[in-house]
């Protein structure tokens, strides 16, 4: 007991940060209406630029070199986007702080500036790509200017490693457990101070309720977006340079969770209540974790899988409970959603698909097998996200995640206690099933979990679910993929995949004789797999439930009143969606010796989100186009050639690039449209051409649409 | 109440002109609502702008803030040419725009909505501030509630003293008695007479009430169907209801007109 309210209140050190982040993000919803899944990501730029500036006197800038001096370009001698200065040596702590705070605000004003005012008039589902657009861009900025080494900053003022032990109940808590409280404390103090006595922070909230009313007073709403935005960002940066002593910089990214969960506390509007709710979540989860070590605590449930799934819960119950009391802002439309045809001459796509597959594979004598099963499996993930996201409209971040258990559960079914490989590290028990039964097991538990993350779906919807799924995805990572009781020793690290055995032959991707992955039957086993469930979705779409897809997707009273059962479409949907990314994950097990958590970190699963987006979620197309994107497909690996060396974050970051443009520009509809009259209205509009009139007949107004031209004059 | 009807001919302004309007098309997605509208407004003066519903009052106001892009024509607003997309920098030179929503703020107290009106210097503020009350002496005791907690009479009280606080030289009132009881709105629209007589402004108002608007008004636009098809002084108009009532019946103009 005594233990436990020592843990309790230890919990304040963590919880200060969740609270500080928590305050950041009701400040940027309540300048512009967005969640902003960044948030994590600016402190953690925040923090490794505080870092790298006190190690190496280095300060990067927020981008990337776009010309990098990779094989050819490097004799171009091109004169480069500048990336890093040299601030001197051994520069001051204080010149740190200021510089990482500066950095945070700069942040907060590019992402204004390019991201969030050409999304300002986008509807909900622009600004949730837009803001996880930003989240992969800064974290894969992140892995590139300073690289994924580990940091170990001892802090500063009170706020560090060394900070002496305070006494209590005979336990002993550091001091800067405290300051981060205190901090917490005084950041939200002066952040509601400024919102409730200032003409700024007045007009802050009067447009947060009503743009139009607020700038026919003569407030700008995007000068109080942006004003909002580098506050927002330099709440995130200081929590980054507060916290570094505690934990490594990269996790800040996901620190973004909790934040959210606090966020919610708060009810999106109230910066004391998220000051509140992320105590509460840093107290609630350091108690579990102090329980988790108890003898009686069920060994299936890790310390690591109880820290993370309080903020999931906390989040889950608000929006279960009070989602429809969120704030909604005025100027909010639904928007119309990108359009989702059906898919024409789906066998003759199928067929040079298939032809050009073959082709590059190893059949022939082609060396890029193991590229173009990259951009195979991609494909066929993104297939799931096509039903889910792009049909059903809900915006699910993870469901990369149950690719995941169903790799690690296949594995665990299929093993054998034997050792796989000569140089296997870990040996797995399991159930010894035939590959069949185990990859069938596999997806329907897959299913099976994808189902349960989708019950919150049936109330939360939009931005909501992306923030449910988000948590989900932390949540899994801990309490599934990474739980060494359940899913055998290796999978804190590698777990070894069996050779897997399908009717007598050997599918998988592993070949001995060469040492690499690209045996041919494995690629014809793929591109079966795709092929089929290609299909089989391009069918989906084409026939009833497709259709009652779309309808819940537009409009779900709409669709209930039209006498379809929306929670059980919404459900189906989801349990196709984790079925085909379960079959996925089986999958891409086959083709590695071992699969770790890394595989399938919240990271990789939101790069190919983007990717799915910049293709075309809402069609099979679009997928085939996404999968080619992917970093280690095909369009990647081609590049590579003239770019050797190119790391996959350069990529990741690209395609970030490339799914906020996207999210500006059509409205997330992807490259897969642009042969759609809509797409050539686009390009005619970048070519200037004016023979092709406007998709939209002039006289064919909605009332939305004209609702837009007023809307969109709050410049 | 009675009186005003006396005074208004009689305060016939000639001051500068403080709203220009010429040749003005404007509308939706490229569709023209209003066509080859020419409006002007002097200070001290009162304008009612009259017309059936969707006649393009409305339209004519909200490209006058710049919330709508003009196809064709000017619009100069205090002397200045109106930027479409910017119409808090339109509000900034000393327009005021009460909407037909009101576009009050809810959540937040009749005292804050009223500090986000304030303009210029303290002292200037406080001088606003205390025209305003005095114009509308019953928000007084209702400073510390919720603006959503108010009753209609008292939202549209608080819609005109937000925009009276910082003292407009143009005011822009749309359908100041759309909801409201008769009674008040005859308790209302006189303020906007006051305004004009006390502080030079000069005050367009968009009004289904006919016989209201012209009590108070000097001079009225009539429109229908996008186009201003009759215009002229308020004393004048009120004698002549037949042509009124055929510009909102739609018949007979072009001859009498």
């Amino acid at each position: 007991m005594k233990e436990l309210i020592i843990a309790l209140i230890a919990g304040v050190g963590a919880g200060g940060l969740y609270a500080m982040l928590g305050a950041g993000l009701v400040v940027a919803f309540r300048g512009s209406g967005v969640i902003n899944f960044a948030h994590g990501a600016v402190a953690a730029y925040a923090a490794y630029t505080f870092d790298e500036l006190r190690e190496n006197g280095d300060v990067y800038l927020p981008w990337f070199d776009p010309i990098p001096e990779f094989g050819f370009l490097k004799t171009l001698r091109i004169n480069n986007l500048p990336v890093k200065l040299h601030l001197g040596e051994d520069p001051s702590t204080w010149l740190a702080v200021a510089v990482a705070l500066l950095m945070s605000a700069f942040i907060g004003l590019l992402m204004h500036f390019l991201v969030f005012r050409p999304l300002r008039n986008a509807p909900t589902l622009g600004k949730v790509i837009g803001s996880v657009g930003v989240m992969l861009y800064l974290s894969s900025i992140i892995a590139v200017n300073f690289g994924g080494q580990n940091r170990a900053d001892v802090g500063f003022g009170g706020f560090t490693t060394d900070s002496p032990a305070v006494e209590i109940l005979g336990g002993t808590i550091p001091r800067s457990n405290f300051y981060l409280l205190a901090a917490a404390v005084v950041m939200g103090a002066a952040v509601w101070a400024l919102y409730r006595f200032t003409r700024f922070g007045i007009s802050t909230r009067a447009a947060d309720e009503n743009e139009k009313g607020a700038a026919l007073l003569g407030y700008s709403p995007q000068f109080i977006a942006g004003a909002n935005w580098v506050l927002a960002s330099v709440l995130a940066g200081a929590a980054g340079v507060l916290f570094i002593h505690k934990t490594q910089p990269a996790l800040f990214v996901l620190f973004v969770v909790p934040a959210l969960g606090a966020a919610l506390f708060g009810n999106l509007s109230s910066v004391p209540g998220a000051t509140v709710g992320g105590l509460l979540i840093g107290i609630a989860a350091s108690g579990g974790v102090e329980l988790a070590d108890k003898g009686w605590w069920p060994a299936w449930l890790p310390a690591e899988g109880v820290r993370n799934t309080v903020p999931l819960l906390v989040i889950i119950l608000i929006l279960y409970f009070r989602g429809d009391k969120l704030p909604i802002r005025g100027s909010i439309s639904i928007g119309r959603q990108p359009r989702a045809p059906e898919s024409n001459n789906v066998l003759i796509g199928l067929g040079v698909c298939v032809g050009i597959a073959i082709l590059l594979s190893n059949i022939f004598v082609s060396s890029w097998e193991a590229i173009l099963t990259t951009s195979l499996l991609a494909t066929l993930f993104m297939f799931s996200l096509v039903v889910l996201v792009g049909y059903l409209g809900q915006i699910s971040l993870v469901q990369f995640s149950l690719a995941g258990v169903a790799a690690f559960t296949m594995t665990r079914l299929a093993a054998d206690g034997t050792k796989v490989r000569p140089n296997d590290f870990f040996v797995n028990t399991g159930w010894d099933l035939p590959d069949p039964l185990a990859a069938l097991g596999a997806v329907i538990v897959a299913t099976i979990v994808g189902l349960v993350v989708g019950i919150p779906a049936l109330r939360i919807r939009g931005v909501q679910l992306a923030v449910v799924t988000l948590s989900a995805v932390i949540a899994l990572e801990d309490i599934l993929i990474r739980n060494t009781t359940l899913l055998g020793e290796g999978a804190k690290s590698t777990n070894p995949t069996p050779e897997p055995s399908w009717f007598g032959q050997y599918v998988g991707a592993f070949n001995p004789d060469t040492n690499r992955t690209d045996y041919w039957k494995y690629t014809a086993f793929l591109i079966l797999a795709v092929s089929l469930v290609g299909v089989a979705v391009a069918n989906l779409r084409r026939g009833a439930m497709g259709r009652k897809f779309l309808a819940v997707r537009a409009n779900e009273r709409a669709a209930a009143a039209a006498g379809i059962d929306v929670s059980k479409t919404k459900m189906l949907g989801f349990g196709i969606s984790s079925a085909i990314a379960g079959i996925a994950g089986v999958l891409f097990a086959y083709k590695l010796p071992a699969v770790s958590s890394d595989n399938f970190s919240v990271f990789a699963g939101l790069a190919l989100l983007a990717f799915a987006y910049l293709g075309g979620i809402t069609t099979i197309g679009g997928a085939v186009i996404g999968g080619l994107l992917v970093a280690g497909g095909l369009s990647a690996e081609t590049l590579g050639v003239h770019f050797e060396d190119i790391d996959v974050a350069y990529i990741n970051a690209v395609g970030a690039i490339g799914l906020i443009i996207n999210a500006i520009v059509t409205g997330g509809e992807g490259i897969a449209m642009l042969q759609t009259d809509q797409g050539k209205h686009i390009l005619a509009g970048l070519r200037r051409d004016p023979t092709i009139a406007p998709p939209d007949s002039v006289l064919n107004l909605t009332q939305e649409e004209i609702q837009g031209d007023v809307e969109g004059a709050l410049v | 109440m009675t009186d005003t009807a006396t005074t208004t001919s009689s305060s016939a302004a000639t001051g500068e002109t403080l709203l220009d309007i010429s040749n003005l098309s404007a509308g939706y997605s490229g569709v023209a609502v209003i066509r080859g509208v020419n409006l002007h407004i002097k200070s001290g003066e009162v304008v009612a702008l009259l017309g059936p519903n969707g006649a393009g009052k409305t339209t004519t106001l909200l490209t006058v803030s710049g919330l709508l892009k003009a196809l064709e024509g000017s619009v100069a607003v205090l002397g200045a040419p109106t930027t479409f997309g910017a119409p808090h920098k339109t509000a900034r030179r000393g327009l005021a725009h009460v909407p037909e929503d009101r576009s009050l703020f809810f959540g937040l107290t009749v005292q804050e909505n009223l500090k986000l009106g304030l303009r210029g210097s303290r002292s200037e503020q406080a001088a606003g501030y205390e025209t305003a009350l005095d114009l509308l002496p019953a928000l007084k005791p209702l400073m510390g509630r919720r603006a959503g907690l108010l009753s209609g009479g008292e939202q549209q009280m608080l819609a005109m003293a937000r925009a009276l606080v910082g003292k407009p030289k143009l005011l822009l009132v749309d359908e100041m008695s759309l909801g409201l009881a008769p009674i008040i709105v005859e308790r209302l629209l006189p303020i906007v007479r006051d305004i004009a007589d006390n502080t030079g402004a000069g005050v367009l108002i968009v009004e289904q009430h006919v016989h209201l608007a012209l009590e108070v008004a000097d001079r009225a636009y009539v429109m229908s169907h996008g186009e201003i098809v009759l215009e002229g002084a308020a004393a004048e108009l009120m004698e002549r209801r037949d042509l009124l009532e055929a510009s909102y019946l739609g018949g007979g103009l072009e001859e009498d007109a």
